[in-house]
C-alpha cells in the first residue's frame, strides 16, 4: 500500500490583465511522486485552468522547470518526499528572471535565441561528453557514438543567477557553458560573443547555477573555464603567437 | 488568391508534423494546443527511434513503415537523435527460438541486421546480461522527444504556421448542415473565448481523439492504452537494447543523456488525463530490465511515469496494430470539414503528416506534392526564435 | 499580458541580499556585496574624518571624542570584520576564477568563512 500524505498545494496564479495570486489545493498524495504530478493532479481534479508546462517526465526535455518553496527544481524528478513534510505546504512558482505567461509557465524566448547565437550544440560525441565513473569500460573506439548533450535548456540555471535578476542583456550560465563546451579554440567566432561586458565577465561567482542544474552541466565551472580560455587567446595575441 | 487554412487541435507529434506538411504545401494553418507542445502521449514517449525490428514478425507493415521514416528521421532531423544502434539479445530457449523468424522477417522488411556472437555483443556493450546467446543488430536509434516536435513546429512557423499554446478547444463551429466550420476555444492565459474559421479542421489529439470527434457527435474508434517507464540514473549502454522475442512488457532500454529507461507495458484506461503510476509495473520493470542490463538492479530510479498511446482498432492491448489511420469524416459520417489521425508512433510522425496533409490537400483540391522527405528541419530553437 | 513583470531589472538588485532558497554560493555572493557597500561607506567615512583632521590640531579632540561613542566602537569592529568575510571570500572568488577549487567551491567557503571567523574572534579578543 503506498504511503498517503495531506499536504497543501500552493500555485502561483497568474491571468492576463489580472493581480497574482496564490491558490491553495488539499491533496492526498503519495510522497513518492512527484510535484510535477502534484501540480498535475491539481489540474486533472481541481483546477483546469491552471496553465504548466510538461513534456517527458523523466529529465530529458527541460519543460517543466520551477521553483518549488523557493528553489529552482526540475518538478519531474523531484519527489515530494525530498521537498516537504506530511500536513505541510508544497510552494510552486514559475521560474525568475522571465515574463509569466500563464500560472507556472513562462516566456524563455530571449533564452533560447541566446542559445542559439553561441551555437549550443544539441548532440555531441559521447567522449566530448564524458561521464565521470562510466559503469563500465566502454568500446574503446566510442568516438562513435553521440549523445544528447547535458544541457536541457530547462533554465534553473537563469532563474537562480542572482546577476540574471538585475542584467537582461547578461549571456546567462547556460548560453555560456554552451560556449565553454565547445571551445574557443575550435570556434574563435564564439570570443566576441563571450568576451563582453555581458558575457563571461559579468559573472560573480555565486555558483547558484550549478547548485541548481539538474543535469550535471556545472555551468559554474565552465565560466571559469571560459574565462581562461579567453584570457589564453588573448595572452596569445598580445605576445604574437596567435 | 487567398490560402487555405487548416487548423490542427493538438501540438503533439502529429500535430506539429502536420503543420509542417501543410504549410511547406502552401496553407495557412494555426495550430491549438490546450498546454504546451508535446504535453500528452508524446512528450512521454520511450523515445525509441524504431529500426522496425520489433514489429517485423507480426506486424510486417508497421515495420516497414518504421525502418523507412528512421532512415529519413536520420536525414532531416539528426540534430535530436542518438543514432547508436541497437541490439537484439537473447538470454533463453524461448529467445533463441524467435531468431529464425526474427532475421527472416528483418530482411523481408529490408530491415539491415547482422548476426553477433555473445563475446561480440558483450564487447560492444559490456553492461548487457553476460548471458546472452545471440545478438543482432539493427539501426534502432534514441531520440529527444519534446526537441523532436520543436524542429517539425519551428521549421512549420518559419513556413508561416501559428501556434496557439494554453488555448482548449470548447466547441466545434458547425454550419447549418452538421458540418464543420471551425472551433470556438478558450485561452486559457487570457481566459477569453475565440472563435476561428477554417476550410479543415485536422483532429491531431492522439488518444483524446474522441473528446474532440464527441463535439461533432461522432466517436473516434481509439483505445488509450497506458504504459509505464522508469528511467535510471545511468547510462549503461551506449544503444537501445531489446529482449529478441515477440513484443512484451519492459523488454526495451534506451539510452538518453545520463540515463537508462526501461520500458513498457500496456493495459486499458478511460480517463487519460491523469493516471496514476502503478507501484507492480515498478516492480516489473526493475525485473525485466535488470535481466537485460543486471546493473539496473543498483541503479536509482530518476523519473517514473505514465504514458497513454492511442492505439486504433478494435482488440485490445499489443494485439492492435500499432499502425496509424486517417479518417475524413466525411466519408465516416458524411460530416464534412472534420478529418482526424490518430494511431502511430512516434517514429512514423512524418509518415502520418504525408499521409493526414494528402487528405486534408485533396479536399481543398490543392495539387503541391509532399516535399517533407527530404527537406531538412531548421534548429529546434527556431520554434522559440521565430515571432508567432 | 504584462511582459514586464517577473524580467531582469536592475530595480530588482535588493533580492541580491536575500538569499532566500539560495546554497552557499548564493550566500557568499550576499555577504561580499553586503561587505562591499559597508567598506565603500566605511572608505567616504575614513575620508571624511582624514578631511576633519587636515583641518587643524584642534580637531583632534573632536575626533577623539567620537572614537568614544560606542557605536563607532562597534563600526571599527565591524569595519575589521568585514574586510576580513570580504578578503577571504574574495581569494575563494580568484581562486575559482582561475579554475582551481571550482568543483569544491562549497567547502572553500565554508574553510575560508571559518578561518575568517577565527581570525575576527582573535581580533575582537586582542581589541577589548
Amino acid at each position: 500500500m503506498a504511503e498517503t500524505w495531506k499536504i497543501t498545494l500552493r500555485v502561483y496564479r497568474q491571468k492576463e490583465n489580472q493581480e497574482s495570486h496564490f491558490d491553495d489545493f488539499q491533496m492526498d498524495v503519495n510522497p513518492d511522486e512527484y510535484v510535477l504530478d502534484a501540480v498535475e493532479r491539481a489540474w486533472a481534479f481541481h483546477d483546469r485552468s491552471i496553465c504548466f508546462r510538461h513534456a517527458c517526465h523523466h529529465s530529458t526535455c527541460g519543460a517543466c522547470g520551477m521553483r518549488v518553496n523557493g528553489v529552482e527544481k526540475l518538478t519531474c524528478i523531484t519527489s515530494i518526499r525530498d521537498v516537504t513534510h506530511n500536513g505541510a505546504t508544497l510552494k510552486v512558482e514559475p521560474l525568475r528572471n522571465f515574463p509569466v505567461v500563464s500560472d507556472l509557465a513562462v516566456d524563455m524566448g530571449s533564452f533560447y535565441r541566446k542559445m542559439e547565437a553561441v551555437g549550443a550544440r544539441p548532440v555531441l560525441p559521447v567522449t566530448e561528453a564524458e561521464i565521470e565513473n562510466p559503469p563500465s569500460k566502454w568500446d574503446p573506439d566510442d568516438s562513435q557514438y553521440l549523445r544528447l548533450s547535458d544541457c536541457l535548456e530547462c533554465g534553473l540555471c537563469m532563474s537562480a543567477c542572482p546577476i540574471m535578476a538585475t542584467t537582461p542583456e547578461y549571456l546567462g550560465p547556460a548560453p555560456l557553458a554552451a560556449a565553454q563546451d565547445q571551445g574557443l579554440r575550435r570556434k574563435p567566432e564564439l570570443l566576441s560573443i563571450v568576451d563582453c561586458e555581458d558575457g563571461v565577465w559579468r559573472c560573480h561567482s555565486a555558483f547558484e547555477c550549478t547548485a541548481v542544474c539538474p543535469s550535471f552541466v556545472d555551468p559554474g565551472r565552465r565560466i571559469m573555464n571560459l574565462r581562461t580560455q579567453v584570457v589564453d587567446i588573448k595572452l596569445r595575441k598580445l605576445f604574437g603567437k596567435a | 488568391m487567398t490560402k487555405p487554412h487548416v487548423i490542427i487541435i493538438g501540438a503533439g507529434f502529429t500535430g506539429v508534423a502536420t503543420a509542417h506538411d501543410l504549410a511547406l504545401r502552401g496553407c495557412e494553418v494555426t495550430v491549438v494546443e490546450r498546454g504546451d507542445l508535446c504535453n500528452g502521449t508524446s512528450g512521454r514517449t520511450h523515445g525509441l527511434l524504431h529500426s522496425g525490428g520489433r514489429y517485423a514478425v507480426k506486424d510486417k507493415e508497421s515495420a516497414v513503415e518504421c525502418i523507412d521514416e528512421n532512415m529519413i528521421l536520420r536525414k532531416i532531423v539528426p540534430q535530436v537523435i542518438e543514432p547508436n544502434g541497437g541490439l537484439f539479445i537473447a538470454l533463453d530457449e524461448s529467445d533463441l527460438a524467435y531468431a529464425e523468424q526474427f532475421i527472416e522477417s528483418c530482411q523481408e522488411c529490408h530491415i539491415p541486421l547482422e548476426e553477433l556472437k555473445p563475446s561480440q555483443a558483450l564487447k560492444l556493450e559490456p553492461n548487457i546480461n553476460p548471458n546472452v546467446l545471440v545478438a543482432f543488430t539493427i539501426p534502432d536509434g534514441t531520440f529527444d522527444p519534446l526537441r523532436l516536435a520543436l524542429a517539425f513546429a519551428g521549421t512549420a512557423k518559419h513556413y508561416g504556421a501559428k501556434f496557439h499554446t494554453f488555448t482548449e478547444v470548447e466547441s466545434l463551429l458547425t454550419d447549418g448542415a452538421g458540418n464543420i466550420k471551425g472551433i470556438k476555444a478558450l485561452n486559457r492565459a487570457s481566459g477569453r473565448s475565440e472563435e476561428m474559421r477554417a476550410d479543415v479542421v485536422v483532429n491531431a489529439t492522439g488518444a483524446w481523439a474522441g473528446h474532440i470527434t464527441a463535439m461533432a457527435g461522432l466517436d473516434a474508434p481509439v483505445k488509450p492504452t497506458p504504459g509505464i517507464m522508469v528511467a535510471y540514473n545511468q547510462r549503461f549502454v551506449q544503444r537501445a537494447i531489446n529482449r529478441l522475442n515477440a513484443p512484451g512488457d519492459g523488454d526495451i532500454v534506451l539510452p538518453q543523456r545520463r540515463m537508462a529507461v526501461v520500458g513498457t507495458t500496456s493495459f486499458d484506461a478511460e480517463d487519460v488525463d491523469y493516471i496514476p503510476v502503478v507501484d507492480d509495473q515498478i516492480k516489473l520493470m526493475l525485473e525485466r530490465g535488470s535481466e537485460l542490463i543486471p546493473a539496473i538492479r543498483s541503479a536509482k530510479p530518476r523519473g517514473i511515469f505514465m504514458a497513454a498511446r492511442p492505439l486504433v482498432g478494435g482488440g485490445s492491448g499489443r494485439s492492435i496494430a500499432r499502425t496509424f489511420k486517417c479518417y475524413d469524416h466525411k466519408e465516416t459520417h458524411n460530416v464534412d470539414g472534420l478529418v482526424t489521425i490518430t494511431g502511430g508512433k512516434a517514429t512514423t510522425l512524418r509518415a502520418m503528416a504525408e499521409k493526414t496533409a494528402d487528405v486534408v490537400c485533396a479536399k481543398l483540391t490543392i495539387t503541391t506534392s509532399c516535399v517533407t522527405k527530404e527537406t531538412p528541419l531548421l534548429s529546434y530553437r527556431s520554434y522559440y526564435t521565430t515571432p508567432n | 499580458m504584462d511582459q514586464t513583470r517577473n524580467q531582469p531589472s536592475a530595480r530588482k538588485f535588493l533580492s541580491w541580499f536575500i538569499p532566500v532558497g539560495r546554497q552557499a554560493g548564493g550566500w557568499a555572493f550576499a555577504l561580499s556585496r553586503v561587505t562591499a557597500i559597508g567598506l565603500t561607506f566605511y572608505l567616504f567615512l575614513h575620508l571624511y574624518v582624514l578631511r576633519l583632521l587636515a583641518l587643524g590640531p584642534g580637531h583632534y579632540d573632536e575626533f577623539l571624542a567620537l572614537t568614544e561613542n560606542p557605536i563607532i566602537k562597534f563600526g571599527e569592529w565591524a569595519v575589521v570584520a568585514a574586510v576580513f568575510l570580504h578578503g577571504f571570500n574574495g581569494i575563494r572568488v580568484v581562486l575559482t576564477s582561475f579554475g582551481i577549487g571550482v568543483t569544491r567551491q562549497k567547502q572553500l567557503f565554508y574553510v575560508f568563512m571559518i578561518a575568517a571567523v577565527l581570525v575576527i574572534l582573535i581580533f575582537t579578543a586582542r581589541m577589548y
